[in-house]
């Protein structure tokens, strides 16, 4: 099993996964308890005094004030960057030079045969990075997998700073202060397209057939599933067959999807507006329907796959022209 | 110096002496300068989107230096019934099978993403290897992503004798062109 | 003796026109120096002559942001080299591939560099952009250089895909198949997506038909995106870089507003 593994994990191409996973995680580990340790800082600093001589430009100054060790509390709080910061660019760029010098000499870059059109190698995979883009294939037709949600990620990335109107956290480290930012970018990053590209990696083979770490990827391997769509799900559950015809299922989709976004925006304005809080009037409804849509449709993801898997649905909507 | 300030206050006293003023020399809104400032710029956009037009019309080239979309497949009597024959794949991308009745071609393209299957005799099923689509030996999908069945391409008698096979013309099965002149040949 | 000839020459050459031409501050260590060298070279003024101190921190920074410019230039320079060697055509871009294996002086490892580095600028970027979001830098003002940097990110992701076609052997042919194939299915533009047979798109004139140049991956696919690659993104990344790189100074630099 761990020969198995091993093989995959090796092969030069697939070293940088390995790589980024690790990194990845690291910086996860380091990122969170900077924050953490910031949080605590600014919690125990609370009410007291701002360091003497200082001149302070409102709340953010104050947080970093506090922020420095006590050793360091009296320095000045910026220095130059020759050659501080210059020195540093210098000794960091020396680094990786190197590692990029030894990781190249040893391991080679991958070549395999000749294209050829009329023979394509199972299982045949896009570069790395796409893959979590590759596995959605496996749920959603390709002009979502491939098109839609590409376009949604990009325009979802651009829109951050325009719909976070959280004034805090900025220039520092916390999580105190902005854990549903900070909790969404991780699923978004972290278990949707990281965790999605070592799925692709390791576990996607020959057909692109799900295999466990350690299985033998044997290309024959019978796959019974068939998938049945919303409606018909739905028929099955209430016995009602009317359900299963096409105009039901249209219906159906549409509303399914108008419910899923309906309430997805409806239910968090409610809650909101219950515990007075004062996020849904700094954002606006503009701003607040923006952050709706681009959450609920990345939760979609994770749906449909818990969908697919467990009880093997395949569209939500059929129409004759496209199919969600 | 002094032409500039000049200009400048004379900028300002037409700011200040409000709509009617603006209106007496033509920059007010509907006056003639400021209709000749909109046909101005009305002029250089529609020249920008012409000429970047034609820049998106360079990416689609007039003339293909392709593989041809017909060949010549041989005799009937060279096909074993019932059995799917990989002869021409490599070359054209296309199988072709024969039946009691005869003959038809499927196009080697997955409806999914365009990968080439694989067909393999012993489970009597085309395999995508992509994403794991499966088609029966007629061509219709029954497992993965696929959402429809293979194409079949056009396949005719040529006047010597043999299949005469027709890569640009195909026929959909869900959209009942199977049953079309063309897509099966009976011999 | 001889380090009093070393001091001489030192003196001349110091002293000289040409060298004084070039090199407008002495080497004492003063504030003003300091400020100087940051100011008075090109290269180095993309920063700001003072930084807060927390910024010098690798716990702060990850010094990702420069890494991955450097390696952009890595792969700038390493790219220009290769392309003494290879030709965008069927017939000779595979065979170029095997002369950097076995053939072209330190081809190997000249080739192993390009692709290395472009893997990890990938990775780079993406722990970048994380570094950026976990302090909050994209905050105001900083909004607008969030947004040029998605774009750098889209660039670097498309820089290495249309990189994965040209060495044309299985696995970037493949690879780039599937990629294009999901452009046949884009709503409205392409042959297969929603929308797109009842607009009267077909193979031959659909979004994915102008990406290859053709409607199979041949010839023509591999010369665009030898160029795509070579030639148009590299540039657009410069552009985006350098405005980058200036919205980052003129709001503070690397650690937030000052």
């Amino acid at each position: 099993m761990w020969h198995n593994i091993f093989k995959i994990a090796s092969k030069p191409d697939n070293i940088p996964i390995v790589g980024m996973l690790l990194l990845v995680l690291f910086f996860w580990f380091l990122s969170f308890w900077a924050a953490f340790k910031n949080d605590r800082i600014r919690r125990a600093a609370a009410g007291r005094p701002r360091p003497e001589g200082e001149k302070s430009k409102g709340d953010v100054v104050d947080v970093i004030d506090f922020m420095y060790p006590e050793e360091e509390q009296g320095l000045p709080k910026k220095v130059n960057c020759w050659p501080h910061l210059v020195k540093l660019e210098f000794i960091c760029a020396i680094a990786v030079m190197a590692l990029l010098m030894f990781w190249s000499i040893p391991i080679d870059a991958p070549l395999e045969e000749p294209s050829d059109s009329t023979l394509t190698p199972n299982p045949s995979k896009a570069p790395w990075y796409f893959l979590g883009l590759q596995d959605m294939l496996v749920y959603f037709d390709p002009w979502i997998a491939g098109v839609l949600l590409p376009t949604f990620i990009i325009v979802g990335l651009m829109v951050i700073p325009y719909v976070d109107v959280n004034p805090k956290g900025n220039g520092y480290y916390t999580f105190a202060e902005r854990p549903f930012a900070i909790l969404v970018y991780w699923f978004g990053f972290f278990v949707l397209w990281v965790l999605e590209i070592v799925i692709g990696t390791f576990c996607r083979g020959p057909g692109w057939m799900f295999f466990w770490p350690g299985q033998e990827w044997d290309p024959h391997r019978v796959v019974s599933e068939v998938n049945i769509n919303w409606n018909e799900f739905l028929a099955n559950i209430s016995g009602i067959t009317a359900l299963k015809t096409e105009t039901a299922g249209l219906l159906l989709g549409i509303l399914t999807i108008l419910a899923y976004f309906g309430l997805g925006m409806a239910l968090p304005y409610l809650w909101l507006k219950r515990q007075e809080s004062t996020i849904i009037y700094r954002l606006g409804l503009i701003r607040y329907g923006v952050v709706g849509f681009f959450f609920w449709t990345m939760m979609a993801l994770p749906i449909k796959i818990v969908l697919r898997l467990v009880f093997s649905i395949k569209y939500i909507l059929v129409t004759p022209w496209f199919n969600i | 110096m002094e032409t500039n300030t000049a200009k400048v206050d004379e900028k300002a006293a037409v700011v200040e002496a409000g709509p009617l003023k603006q209106k007496e020399i033509g920059l007010g809104i509907g006056g003639r300068r400021s209709f000749l400032l909109k046909l101005g710029w009305a002029g250089f956009a529609l020249f920008l989107s012409a000429w970047m037009v034609s820049f998106m019309r360079l990416f689609f080239p007039r003339c293909l230096f392709e593989p041809p979309m017909t060949f010549k497949a041989g005799y009937p009597w060279e096909y074993t019934v019932g059995v799917v024959s990989t002869r021409f794949q490599k070359e054209y991308r296309v199988w072709i099978v024969r039946e009691g009745e005869g003959f038809y071609a499927l196009f080697g393209q997955c409806t999914h993403l365009g990968c080439t299957p694989v067909w393999w005799e012993g489970e009597n099923k085309f395999k995508c290897p992509c994403h794991g689509s499966g088609f029966t030996k007629e061509g219709i999908n029954y497992e993965g992503p696929a959402p429809r069945p293979l194409e079949r391409v056009k396949v005719t008698l040529a006047a010597d004798g043999q299949l005469l096979v027709d890569k640009s013309i195909r026929f959909r099965q869900e959209r009942g062109e199977w049953e079309k002149q063309g897509a099966f040949l009976k011999v | 003796m001889l380090t009093e000839q070393i001091e001489e020459i030192k003196e001349i050459i110091i002293g000289s026109r040409v060298y004084k031409s070039i090199f407008r501050r002495g080497f004492e260590d003063t504030p003003k120096n300091r400020v100087l060298a940051i100011l008075g070279n090109v290269f180095l003024h993309l920063h700001p002559p003072y930084v807060k101190r927390h910024a010098l921190k690798f716990t702060h920074s990850w010094c990702m942001g420069g890494i991955t410019f450097l390696l952009f230039l890595v792969l700038c320079f390493t790219g220009v080299f290769l392309c003494f060697y290879y030709h965008p055509d069927k017939i000779n871009a595979y065979r170029d591939m095997k002369y950097f294996e076995y053939d072209v002086p330190f081809g190997v490892v000249l080739r192993n560099m390009h692709r290395w580095a472009a893997h990890l600028m990938v990775i780079t970027v993406w722990l970048h952009m994380t570094r950026v979001f976990m302090t909050g830098s994209y905050k105001p003002p900083r909004e607008f250089n969030w947004v040029v940097g998605v774009f750098l990110l889209v660039l670097t992701l498309l820089l290495s895909f249309t990189g994965y076609l040209l060495p044309d052997d299985q696995l970037g042919f493949w690879a780039v198949t599937v990629g294009t194939n999901m452009a046949r299915a884009t709503p409205l533009l392409g042959h297969e997506g929603p929308f797109g047979e009842q607009l009267g798109v077909t193979a031959y004139n659909d979004i994915r038909f102008a990406l290859l140049g053709g409607s199979v991956v041949g010839g023509n696919a591999l010369l665009r995106a030898y160029v795509w690659h070579c030639v148009a993104m590299p540039v657009t990344a410069i552009i985006f870089l350098a405005v980058h790189f200036w919205r980052t100074r003129k709001d503070g630099g690397t650690a937030g507003p000052l």
